[in-house]
């Protein structure tokens, strides 16, 4: 399919210490295709290799075995990396720099003009209801302020494919509304959004897809809309999906 | 690069950095001299003013500069930020030259300042000026020493008495030994008879055409005691002095012109005629230097001051490099250790310049040094802080040839790399 904007296949990665000698098997063989405008949700608890797959993805780290190509490119071209916006899952911003000047940071490293950098980043940070602290320095701001600052620079260069990483994790649940109000919102706007999450319900409500990983493999795959249909329990089909699947994988059905 | 620059910028800004170099640097200016008390002679507090204090102040800028480069991306990656960076389109290379850029800076600001206040505050020595003079030194035109040695070595063999081991012996090291021999060599003169060494060098004849006031700084050496009076006539070109003198110390002889005015001669030489009852010794690469004026101190502050910041942009870039790789403590371990090998390796050549009989480990140590020393040779060679306490002038050509190596040659592999690390992921964050 020629609008897969992430493919991925046979994805393998084994951490390594200095002397080569194997650390962690983080992923053992994962296929993924996230098509455009899905709001594709990467799901699996902690340390089932999600982050790993982002970086992955966008070419921090090299694969093992296997292949991904972004926008049917190398994820490491700058062409490819020109298209895509990344919030990672911890971030320190740098503290000294105002929230309006990390915004025209990263926009400047995307290769965006002054005004057009200018303009988006008020657009932007008013969107994130930072206006009052935009001319602040980022040191001082809260965690949830933080993710936000870290969201608007993720956005600057219009990107055609936002990566989130635990995007609401640690943030209080009207912190939480606002991040998945705002994808909805961008995803409504065409965007594709890769976005992983620990928390199953949290996704629900804002994925066209889902993969769920589970130490290192996919365990399983679909559409939100055709899992929930086939749920018992509507507000909780997600994570009985999931409990199912995990379950499934390691031979005792839930 | 721009944006990398600007932030780094900031970051020594608001983070105090800047201004707390600036602050050291003024304070070592302001403070040293009083507190650190000099002999209280004349030359005592001037080599205070133009040697100690800004030799201090240059340390501390350069080790300030290190201290920040082995911190800048080490730093970055700590707080998980370079991937930020690294999924921008944006070059790594822009990213590396662009906080190399803004530390250079950082060092040109506290070295200007260092500079100003050189000249800002000179001791007040009763009659005398408050900073030394600034003279050319010329020295003597021979054949580099390693073209020498290799006609000796030429020689050698060709001479059918030449033992077999000397035949034998890898050429290489013995024409090292002939270097260093060549560089300490004497010219014996002998009572009544007259030395000449060539010193062909156009600017130091048109100087003399133009008048120039000159001073011969010389070494006569005897070969057994150390108070022989020596005595004869040194010429140079139309110009000539009367030698007597019963010392081994480097003494000052000014010149004065015969009056026959019959111009500068070409070629130029400088003559030594024994008049005294002893042979007299001189090593022709060491003891003789002709002093021409040349322009101000301040002039030659800013050529050593350019020269300081020629390093600290080679210590920034090396900075850079390692903290691409390593934490910042082990980088910080790492570039210290490895600019004390490199401050060393000249001293270790010129005094082990002998491979034959040394083990298997001293020739490697002795291998090691001079392919370090050759490779950072713009970084050992210059010495701004001494010539600017003994007044030699800095050449403009040597000037540039530190430039080129500090900072273009060195920094543009040492960024490269720094760069390519920066990429490879297996460094990056998370
Ligand atoms: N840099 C690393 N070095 C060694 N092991 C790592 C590294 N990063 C992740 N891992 C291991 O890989 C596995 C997957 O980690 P991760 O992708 O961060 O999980 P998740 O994001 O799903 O919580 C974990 O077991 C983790 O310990
Ligand atoms: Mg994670």
């Amino acid at each position: 399919m020629n609008d897969a904007v992430i493919e991925i296949h046979g994805l393998v990665k084994t951490f390594r210490d200095f002397w080569l000698r194997p650390l962690a098997s983080a992923l053992r063989g994962v296929d993924l295709t996230v098509g455009r405008g899905d709001v594709f949700g990467l799901l699996g608890p902690n340390g089932s290799g999600k982050s790993t797959t982002i970086k992955l993805i966008l070419g921090l780290l090299r694969p093992t075995a296997g292949e991904v190509r972004l926008f049917g490119l190398s994820p490491r071209s700058r062409r490819a990396r020109a298209r895509l916006g990344y919030l990672p899952e911890l971030s320190y911003l740098h503290p000294f720099l105002t929230a309006r000047e990390t915004v025209l940071y990263y926009a400047g490293l995307s290769g965006l003009d002054r005004r057009t950098s200018r303009e988006r980043a008020a657009e932007l940070l008013s969107r994130m209801g930072l206006e009052g602290s935009a001319d602040r320095a980022v040191g001082g701001f809260s965690k949830g302020m933080a993710r936000k600052v870290a969201f608007a620079a993720a956005l600057v260069s219009h990107p055609e494919l936002l990566v989130l990483d635990e995007p609401t994790s640690g943030l209080d649940p009207l912190a939480t509304r606002d991040v998945k109000e705002l994808i909805r919102t961008l995803a409504a706007g065409g965007m594709t959004v890769l976005v992983t999450s620990h928390q199953l319900f949290d996704m629900q409500d804002v994925c066209t897809r889902v993969s769920i990983l589970s130490q290192g493999k996919v365990v399983g795959e679909g559409a939100v809309a055709d899992i929930v249909a086939a749920s018992a329990d509507p507000r909780h089909a997600l994570e009985d999906y999931f409990a199912a699947a995990v379950g499934a994988k390691e031979g005792n059905p839930a | 690069m721009k944006e990398s620059f600007l932030l780094a910028l900031r970051a020594f800004m608001r983070g105090r950095v800047a201004l707390l170099l600036l602050v050291a640097v003024g304070l070592i200016h302001w403070l040293m001299p009083d507190f650190v008390r000099s002999d209280g002679t004349a030359s005592g507090i001037l080599e205070m003013h133009v040697r100690i204090v800004p030799g201090f102040a240059a340390a501390v800028i350069l080790l300030t500069v290190l201290s920040t480069s082995c911190g800048m991306f080490a730093r970055e990656r700590e707080l998980k930020r370079l991937s930020l960076t690294l999924v921008r389109p944006a070059s790594a290379w822009g990213v590396v030259c662009g906080k190399w850029l803004a530390t250079t800076v950082l060092a040109a600001a506290a070295i200007a300042l260092s500079s100003v206040l050189v000249l800002a505050m000179p001791p007040a020595l009763p009659g005398q000026a408050g900073v030394p003079p600034c003279r050319h030194h010329y020295e003597p035109t021979l054949p580099p020493p390693a073209v020498v040695a290799g006609h000796i070595l030429g020689g050698y063999l060709r001479d059918p008495a030449t033992p077999e081991a000397v035949r034998k012996a890898p050429k290489r090291a013995v024409l090292a030994l002939l270097t260093t021999k060549e560089m300490d060599r004497y010219d014996v003169v002998k009572p009544g008879e007259t030395m000449v060494w060539p010193f062909d060098v156009p600017r130091l004849k048109r100087q003399m055409e133009e008048g120039a006031e000159l001073t011969l700084r010389v070494r006569f050496s005897t070969q057994f005691e150390l108070r022989t009076p020596v005595a004869g006539i040194l010429t140079l070109g139309d110009m000539s002095a009367v030698v007597s003198n019963s010392t081994q110390a480097v003494i000052e002889i000014p010149l004065a012109r015969t009056g026959k005015g019959d111009g500068v001669p070409s070629p130029l030489n400088l003559t030594f005629a024994n008049t005294g009852r002893s042979a007299v010794m001189i090593r022709p690469r060491r003891d003789l230097v002709v002093l021409a004026p040349a322009d101000s101190f301040a002039w030659n502050l800013l050529r050593s001051q350019i020269e300081v910041w020629s390093l600290a942009a080679m210590l920034a870039a090396y900075g850079l490099f390692l903290s691409a790789a390593l934490s910042r403590p082990v980088a910080l371990f790492t570039a210290l250790v490895s600019l004390a090998v490199v401050l060393m390796a000249p001293s270790v050549v010129a005094q082990f310049p002998d491979e034959f009989n040394a083990s298997f480990a001293d020739r490697f140590g002795l291998w090691l040094s001079r392919a370090v020393q050759s490779a950072t040779h713009s970084v050992s060679a210059p010495s701004p802080i001494t010539d600017l306490a003994t007044g030699r002038a800095i050449e403009g050509a040597e000037l540039l040839r530190t430039l080129a190596g500090n900072v273009l040659l060195l920094p543009g592999m040492l960024l490269s790399l720094a760069a390519f690390i920066v990429r490879r992921k297996p460094f990056a964050d998370g």
